[in-house]
């Protein structure tokens, strides 16, 4: 699965030569660049005239394709607001899409989850949203118009609906189902006029009233406009009788003509008044605080961001039974250990005057934690492999001491880092290994939409770091690194995803030592996330051949290691580059995840294509499903794109 | 290449006589890294392997690739051989099933990008309206939702009935899918194609000659044309005269006797030869760059580091054949012996019938069901499912591509092209899209080799392409590793293949810089 010119594979041709990338970058570079200037219309016969009858020829196009379109529009029409349809096995079954096996009763775990991103989100939106990139009232206007017009053509092009009869029985005359004449229909579907007909005058009032200038503002803020076009969902969900649905004592109650249930449109509610909340909350803020503050106000913010994922999934989804005479006699030792030894080491390796012997100490360090893997592996002796894990990054923090030599302040500052970062890694390793106690009848904790978001999640988070480092050794001028970076992206380039999660799917449980095993999910997190960090390594390799060769210069000429030069100055200008075709990147992860349902993960296509049509209730229906499916990944994904594209503007790649 | 500088620092440390200690020396960091983390990965993959093979034997399940001369146990839905005997031919129908997928899809999803790529730049405001929803839709879901949507509406279609159609005779949609006519290769079709290369050859000739004519004096001389007439002219005579090139089977029968003729020690003997002469070759090559005029520059450690490898690389490969896999020759000359005997027998003696033969599609009565007749070309329901699903999506994708690619071209070029009087047709032929086309073609090619992975996808609705049918091998051979190995060489052959021949045109689209 691919993507955007210059968003999956910046280098393109594979293995037989790699092409510049940025030779790639180029088209895509230019397509965001070129926005044509807006041209005015003195009226709407001048504007059809020009863009739609410029020409013989473009008359004839464009009676095909409005021909064409009418014929789609009416097709697509028919058959979502056909009676035949089985939407209730849709409405009915939401919450299986959405998570599939997750206890009702502990369903207010899901909530927390969906409140705390809200939070985040909602803090982000108000703290660091740019002004001024507002909606025009223009455009708005615009749109209400068209949709009013598109309401307005719809019914005219929908079907007139099939005769029922006092049972609510399809009236059938010879086989073939009566309809009603065109004008009872048409008189039937008043509401819609109705709604077509406010659109439609509310839009052109409001462009009167916009070029007029007796509305003194042009643009509304776009952040709060679609937080405000939220709300109409979720006040529809009190008003308009989308349906009840709800579990009692276990069997499940639908009736589709009532108002949602409590239990959905409470917790809907709750968010969007969380994220209002939370986004006032981040204006305060904003307006307290001056640019310094700010851009200090970032760093927890994103490290709640990172640290958020693991904490809802290991933490609030799985609530992690302990034994806490274990956790009081093994784990908080053990983590309070790991601190203060390693503490004392750093402190000692910081000192200024230790020179040659700091690295001296930290490279053995490096060796025993080596060391304890090889042992393990081999059966010699083993540690927990919590210890195994703060050895290691112990020995690597190690290394990277003599970067905050010298000053107490720096010294300081590695050691507190040290201490934050055992307690996180503990306190995490100590709930992951610690039973759930969410009980499931089938083996994995969540399915549906939420493994969808939680496989992508992970994938993007864990393939990132492997990514750049795979980039650096392609790009590295050592050998061996970039011959090993090299095979490695080309290979898992060359095939097919599939192939690779069936590998890690089916076959490394049998080359994993006896008595280890991996779930299902973990091993494709593990798969996507190999397959994922060699197409990120291209795209990080196109940013890190756009840095100017002043740049190394410059490095160079004040004394920077490779290390320091890499991490300060090559990396922050690489990424920065490459952040438009990672975003692409991310996209074609989401949207691969659907190939969990191949391997066997109840993800939300599976849900469609065989759970829900296997129901008695809607037995083979799946048009209606996958169709919801198609349109929560549309709407995701286009999200996204759009974003990333707002956001490569911003940048101005390809620019400066 | 992230560090273009050239100073080495190993090399200037090492020049100005004072070696640090070991452990600081740049060289020996450099390398000891290099082949410490080469020597911790091989010994991960030496301890998987060593685990799973020790594992597999608990289970009593042998490695091997002999499974692929055992029987299949079950037929295939659909392929050149829909009841293989052995694995191996089974996977080798499903390969063939993948590449013509592949191919097909390429074309249409060419066709139909270009042609909505184009559109989107339409100053037809509907056409390009029209445009964009397509590729934002197409794009922005998962081409496997895609593929199944399309599969689950083509079994809602109407059934198969004896004369249905929209078109009898020509066209058929059903819920089993699609059939039209089928046009395939005939009997006298590798004689033609001897006809055809030799009209192409004539025809280069001639189109260099027209276009030399034309730079010499100006007159529209129709090189391509030409090109195109001569090709014609030999294809229409070659269609009834082909017969006259029986001949050529025989050298191909000559060529597969000399092969059959070589001993295993021979071929391992040239391999060896083969691989001691590259390494050679390389290093020679290599102290060439470093020679200048004034002698040979001083090599650093590096550069003997280099050497070194290149030498011991040239070492294992005669190991490898020698010792390491020493069936490896005579699969080299059974394979090779067998292609040419096949060639033989495609250029040989006694091919008569038309090179290119058509069917039109027929319905037929099995049993109590009518069902597509063998003579059409059947898109059953998973096969079109697939096929229209990566052609969508691709086109999509490739749109996008021709969008940037002619957006790219800076506007100074058309107004140029305009401004020397240039007719519209003229101006997009000549200037804009060359130009495009350059900045096209990379990406271009990446959207091909998505389109062949993505082909794989197949095995969500049980059409047998490569993946699909290894699938049905391991399930009842057990040999996952074996067929995962398989799908890898296969999908890499093909990766590679397609970037050889994009890249052949991208270096000849090169600009030429001076």
């Amino acid at each position: 699965m691919d993507d955007a010119p210059g968003t999956r594979g910046a280098a393109s041709a594979g293995p037989a030569g790699p092409v510049d990338p940025a030779v790639t970058d180029v088209a895509a570079a230019a397509a965001a660049r070129a926005r044509p200037p807006e041209e005015t219309y003195r009226s709407a016969g001048e504007w059809i005239r020009k863009n739609l009858f410029s020409s013989r020829f473009n008359s004839l196009l464009t009676i095909a394709f409005g021909l064409l379109i009418l014929f789609a529009a009416r097709g697509l029409l028919n058959f979502v607001f056909s009676e035949e349809r089985g939407w209730d096995a849709v409405r009915t079954n939401l919450r299986l899409i959405f998570t599939h096996a997750y206890p009702e009763e502990q369903y207010v775990r899901i909530w927390v989850c969906v409140g705390t991103l809200v939070v985040l989100t909602g803090l982000s939106l108000g703290l660091f949203a740019r002004r001024g990139e507002g909606v025009q009232l223009k455009k708005i206007s615009t749109v209400m118009a068209g949709v009013g017009a598109a309401i307005a053509l719809g019914v005219i092009l929908r079907e007139p609906s099939v005769l029922t009869g006092a049972d609510g029985a399809v009236v059938r005359e010879n086989d073939d189902v009566v309809r009603q004449s065109f004008f009872e229909a048409m008189a039937d579907r008043w509401v819609w006029w109705l709604a077509a007909a406010v659109l439609i005058v509310a839009g052109v009032v409001l462009r009167r009233a916009v070029a007029s200038s007796k509305v003194s503002i042009s643009s509304v803020p776009a952040v709060e406009f679609a937080v405000a076009l939220l709300a109409v969902p979720v006040l529809s969900a009190w008003i308009y009788p989308w349906g009840h649905f709800a579990f009692v004592d276990g069997t499940f109650i639908a009736e589709p003509g009532r108002t949602v249930a409590m239990s959905t449109k409470v917790p809907w509610t709750v968010m969007w008044l969380l994220v209002v909340a939370a986004m006032a909350l981040g204006r305060l803020m904003r307006r307290g605080f001056d640019e310094q503050q700010q851009q200090r106000m970032r760093i927890p913010l994103n490290l709640l961001w990172l640290g958020s994922p693991f904490a809802l999934y290991w933490v609030i989804l799985r609530d992690p039974h302990l034994e806490w005479d274990r956790v009081v006699s093994v784990d908080i030792p053990m983590g309070v250990l790991f601190g203060v030894i390693g503490a004392g080491v750093l402190w000692m390796l910081t000192r200024p005057g230790i020179g040659e012997l700091g690295r001296i100490i930290a490279i053995v360090l490096l060796g025993v934690a080596a060391f304890n893997w090889v042992a393990a592996f081999f059966g010699w002796y083993s540690m927990l492999q919590k210890a195994r894990l703060s050895f290691l990054l112990l020995a690597l923090v190690a290394l990277a001491a003599h970067n905050f030599a010298g000053e107490i302040v720096k010294r300081r500052r590695l050691v507190m880092a040290w201490l934050v970062l055992m307690a996180i890694v503990h306190y995490f390793a100590t709930l992951m290994n610690a039973p759930s106690t969410v009980e499931t009848p089938t083996e994995a904790l969540i399915g549906g939409f939420a493994v969808t978001v939680i496989v992508a999640v992970f994938t993007i988070m864990l393939s990132f770091p492997l990514g750049v480092l795979l980039a650096l050794a392609r790009t590295s001028r050592l050998p061996i690194f970039r011959v090993m970076a090299t095979s490695y992206i080309e290979v898992i380039r060359g095939v097919p995803l599939i192939t690779i999660l069936i590998f890690f799917a089916i076959i490394l449980n049998l080359f994993l030592p006896v008595g280890m095993e991996i779930s299902l999910i973990a091993s494709a997190t593990l798969g996507y996330t190999l397959f994922s960090a060699a197409y990120l390594a291209e795209n990080v390799r196109g940013g890190l051949q756009s840095v100017r060769r002043g740049q190394f210069e410059a490095s160079d000429a004040v004394g920077l290691s490779t290390t320091q030069r890499t991490v300060f100055v090559v990396l922050p200008q690489a990424l920065r580059v490459s952040i438009p075709p990672l975003v692409g990147q991310m996209i074609a992860t989401f949207k691969e995840t659907s190939l969990l349902a191949i391997i066997g993960v109840f993800d939300v296509l599976r849900m469609a294509n065989s759970v829900i049509p296997a129901q008695t209730q809607f037995l083979g229906i799946k048009r209606e499903g996958l169709l919801f499916v198609s349109l929560v990944y549309w709407v995701f994904a286009y999200t996204l794109s759009k974003q990333s594209q707002r956001l490569e503007r911003r940048l101005g790649v390809g620019e400066r | 290449m992230s560090d273009p500088l050239q100073v080495d620092r190993g090399s200037s440390l090492s020049a100005a006589g004072a070696r640090p200690p070991f452990y600081r020396d740049a060289t020996v960091v450099k390398w000891l890294s290099q082949v410490l983390t080469l020597a911790l990965v091989l010994f991960a993959l030496i301890f998987l392997a060593s685990q799973g093979r020790s594992n597999l034997e608990a289970k009593d399940i042998e490695t091997g690739y002999d499974f692929l001369g055992t029987a299949l146990g079950s037929d295939l839905g659909s392929g050149i051989d829909t009841n293989p005997n052995t694995s191996g031919r089974a996977l080798w129908v499903g390969m063939v099933n993948t590449i013509r997928l592949s191919f097909g899809g390429i074309i249409a999803a060419t066709v139909l990008g270009v042609l909505v790529g184009v559109g989107r730049l339409s100053r037809n405001w509907i056409v390009s309206r029209a445009s964009s929803v397509f590729v934002e839709t197409l794009r922005n879901i998962p081409l496997l939702v895609q593929i199944i949507l399309i599969f689950v509406v083509i079994a809602s279609l109407p059934r198969v009935t004896i004369d249905q159609g929209p078109i009898p005779g020509w066209l058929h949609i059903s819920n089993k899918g699609v059939s039209i006519p089928r046009v395939f290769v005939a009997d006298g079709f590798y004689q033609w194609l001897i006809f055809l290369a030799i009209g192409a050859a004539i025809g280069w000739i001639v189109m260099r000659q027209r276009n030399r004519v034309h730079d010499e004096t100006g007159r529209a001389t129709y090189p391509v044309l030409s090109f195109g007439a001569v090709v014609g002219v030999f294809g229409v005579a070659g269609w009834f005269l082909h017969p006259i090139f029986g001949w050529v089977g025989a050298i191909f029968d000559f060529g597969a006797s000399v092969i059959d003729a070589l001993t295993p020690g021979i071929v391992q003997v040239i391999i060896s030869v083969v691989a001691v002469a590259a390494a050679i070759l390389w290093i020679r090559r290599f102290l060439a760059s470093h020679r200048t005029p004034a002698g040979l520059t001083k090599l650093v450690d590096d550069d003997w580091f280099r050497i070194i490898f290149a030498a011991a690389g040239a070492v294992l490969v005669i190991l490898f054949v020698t010792l390491g896999w020493p069936g490896l020759s005579s699969w080299i000359i059974n394979s090779g012996r067998d292609l040419f005997e096949v060639l033989g027998d495609k250029f040989g003696d006694g091919r008569t019938g038309p090179p290119i033969d058509a069917m039109r599609p027929d319905i037929e009565q099995v049993g109590n069901f009518p069902n597509y007749g063998p003579s059409g070309l059947n898109l059953i329901q998973g096969l079109a499912a697939v096929y229209f699903g990566v052609v969508l999506y691709t086109a999509a994708f490739i749109a996008e591509v021709v969008r940037g690619g002619i957006l790219a071209v800076p506007k100074g070029q058309s107004e140029a092209a305009q401004a020397v009087g240039l007719r519209r047709s003229t101006m997009l032929r000549r200037v804009v899209l060359p130009q495009a086309f350059r900045v096209i073609l990379p990406p271009l090619g990446n959207q091909y080799l998505n389109l062949t992975k993505n082909t794989s996808l197949a095995i969500a609705i049980g059409y047998s392409d490569v993946v699909q049918v290894g699938q049905t091998v391991y399930n009842q051979t057990g040999k996952t590793l074996e067929v995962v190995s398989i799908w890898m060489l296969f999908y890499l052959a093909c990766s590679l293949t397609i970037s050889v021949v994009v890249n052949f045109f991208n270096v000849r689209m090169r600009i030429v810089e001076r």
